[in-house]
């Protein structure tokens, strides 16, 4: 079966892997590219003639242990990356719970209400936004990172989930019911390790996006105490002397590695948590 | 009729042992209707805090002047001067134009890609690299091709020594060549996402049909066209319209890249926004704009998205 489906009718190899091929490269070069400029020295980087094989250097590296609070950025992500993520799985996974194995008035309403937020750009709210944390006194804290993250991430965190429990079988908790198990128990002892994967790949997803979030992060943070490494990178400047891209090279690696591994483990469940469930993997 | 509810989840909690049967006819009908409601509260309360709360804030803000001092009502006086902002129409048309581009170029490459590669268990076992782009943090993005265009002038020179230009290219002076950086990036960061989820669809989609069309004699382009491709129609629809919102968003990307320019050439909505509310603090005007899009976004949400998102059910 597989080696028929290998090649249809009038494709030709050579071009199907010519095609693959380049788009690799494309794929890979400008990242290799930065690399390369992560590990030069500063000094040639913006030049009048771009260097193409340059010095190699572990500048960028000490700068950003010794002249930038880097562990403070890593731990900010971390900590506001992992705090919403718990929040976002408290509320998203009894959420899913309902509107998969209930069947009740307002239920496809209430869905489409926590999916349609998943669409609101996050400009439109980020002035009352602002203001809703300045007067709760959370401006520059990772507490607000970690409230607005989970707020980001919780329309398909609830998505995806429900979209694996509407995998399990009726008769599972058909069983469990004639057992005389109520339905918080069905939950916690059925329907949650029966959607593990889908709990994995949705908190997967949900630290990228946390990871990359850009704009709240800019307009809460502004200081070290809340910076994260997305944001702190666009501070990377050296006054006058412009931006410091090895110092931003490096610790785009720093972060790009520990995702790359992460989503490699989740291959497979990828493209259906990136759907937000609507493809069955 | 909450506190019974409480006390019965929370004593099945307690003691997982014990047969929940004498629970269970303690419940009220009352409560095992509510309990649905219960359990999605929570999300939908949380939600409401970041949309609804913001939503009416900027509602009654749009109606003010809000610079430093105390809030000053101009009734419709922010909507009128939107009306006339040829900035605020223009970031809607660069929006629409960035947007609609890098939206048609990656889904046609993501599309050719995943036909070419969904088949073949060679090029399984690397495709990953396919997604390195999307998992690089979008500011590191940015700054690459802001680097390479602009700030090292690497491309330039690339051209330059193929012969194929003269001198040094001024890209920050041409709104097209602007606008093409920004595309070029987006398109680099997330024809993978689309990619990932054609070859998941096609790879889904029922083999014998495809087997029965190619021993008829189908060549490779009329199964894709006509039946792989009809098939794939509700995933390409959710994929786009996924694709579509983050574009429609985008600010990380004008931000570090173009701040907008030039001459406001590459200033999306989003960067409006931010532009107006947090470098100017003309925080009224701002919302007023966050208001229109708001409503632009539910309009699209109930025509578009809910019918990808809720098919029918039979």
């Amino acid at each position: 079966m597989t080696s028929q489906r290998k090649k249809a009718k009038g494709e030709s190899l050579t071009l199907r892997y010519l095609i693959l091929g380049g788009w690799a490269l494309f794929c890979l070069a400008p990242v290799l590219w930065f690399l390369s400029i992560g590990l030069r020295p500063r000094t040639e980087i913006i030049t009048a003639q771009p260097i193409y094989f340059p010095s190699f250097s572990l500048d960028a590296w000490h700068m950003i242990w010794e002249d930038w609070p880097m562990a403070a950025y890593l731990r900010n992500s971390i900590a506001a990356i992992i705090g919403s993520v718990i929040i976002d799985l408290v509320l998203a996974i009894p959420a899913a719970y309902s509107l998969s194995r209930f069947s009740y008035k307002g239920r496809d309403d209430i869905g489409f209400y926590i999916l349609s937020t998943r669409m609101m750009a996050p400009a439109i709210v980020a002035v009352p936004i602002f203001f809703l944390f300045r007067n709760f006194g959370l401006l520059d804290t990772i507490w607000a990172l970690m409230l607005i993250y989970a707020a980001i991430n919780l329309s398909f965190v609830t998505w995806i989930i429900r979209s694996y429990m509407l995998d399990i079988p009726k008769e599972l908790e058909d069983a469990a019911k004639t057992d005389g198990a109520g339905e918080i128990r069905i939950l916690w002892e059925i329907i949650i390790p029966a959607v593990l994967p889908g709990i994995i790949t949705a908190s997967v997803i949900a630290m990228i996006f946390a990871i990359n979030e850009f704009l709240f992060t800019l307009l809460i943070a502004s200081t070290p105490d809340a910076y994260t490494m997305s944001v702190a990178l666009s501070n990377f400047t050296g006054g006058s002397d412009g931006v410091i891209y090895n110092a931003i090279a490096l610790v785009a690696f720093l972060a790009f590695v520990p995702v790359f591994l992460v989503v490699v483990a989740i291959q497979k469940h990828l493209s259906r948590g990136l759907t937000m469930g609507a493809l069955k993997g | 009729m909450s506190n019974s509810s409480l006390s019965a989840s929370g004593a099945a909690k307690a003691a997982p042992d014990i047969p929940a049967r004498p629970v269970l006819k303690r419940r009220s009908k009352r409560f095992k209707a509510a309990l649905p409601y219960l359990l999605v509260a929570p999300a939908v309360l949380y939600l409401m805090l970041i949309t609804l709360y913001p939503g009416v804030y900027a509602i009654i803000q749009s109606f003010h002047e809000v610079k430093f001092g105390p809030w000053r009502p101009i009734g419709f006086g922010n909507y009128e001067k939107l009306l006339t902002d040829y900035q605020f129409w223009g970031a809607l048309w660069n929006t629409l134009v960035i947007g609609s581009i890098s939206l048609v170029v990656q889904c046609v490459l993501a599309l050719a890609l995943a036909f070419y590669a969904y088949r073949d268990p060679w090029v399984k076992g690397w495709r990953i690299i396919f997604l390195v782009p999307m998992l690089f943090m979008p500011s590191a993005v940015a700054f690459i091709y802001k680097l390479f265009f602009l700030d090292g002038r690497v491309f330039a020179d690339l051209l330059m020594k193929l012969g194929l230009v003269d001198g040094n290219i001024a890209f920050q002076s041409s709104t097209w060549m602007s606008r093409g950086i920004l595309i070029l990036a987006d398109v680099w960061q997330w024809t993978p996402f689309l990619f990932i989820i054609f070859v998941a669809g096609l790879q889904g989609q029922d083999e014998e049909v495809e087997e029965a069309a190619r021993l008829d004699g189908a060549s490779w382009y009329a199964i894709f066209w006509n039946i792989s491709l009809p098939m794939m129609k509700p995933i390409i629809a959710v994929a786009l319209i996924l694709r579509a919102i983050d574009i429609t968003t985008m600010f990380t990307n004008v931000f570090i890249i173009t701040k907008g320019g030039p001459a406001f050439g590459t200033e999306t909505i989003s960067y409006f926004i931010y532009r107006t509310g947090f470098k100017f603090f003309n925080f009224g005007y701002a919302s007023a704009a966050s208001v229109v899009m708001l409503i632009i976004t539910i309009l699209v949400a109930q025509l578009v998205v809910k019918r990808a998102f809720l098919p029918p059910r039979s």
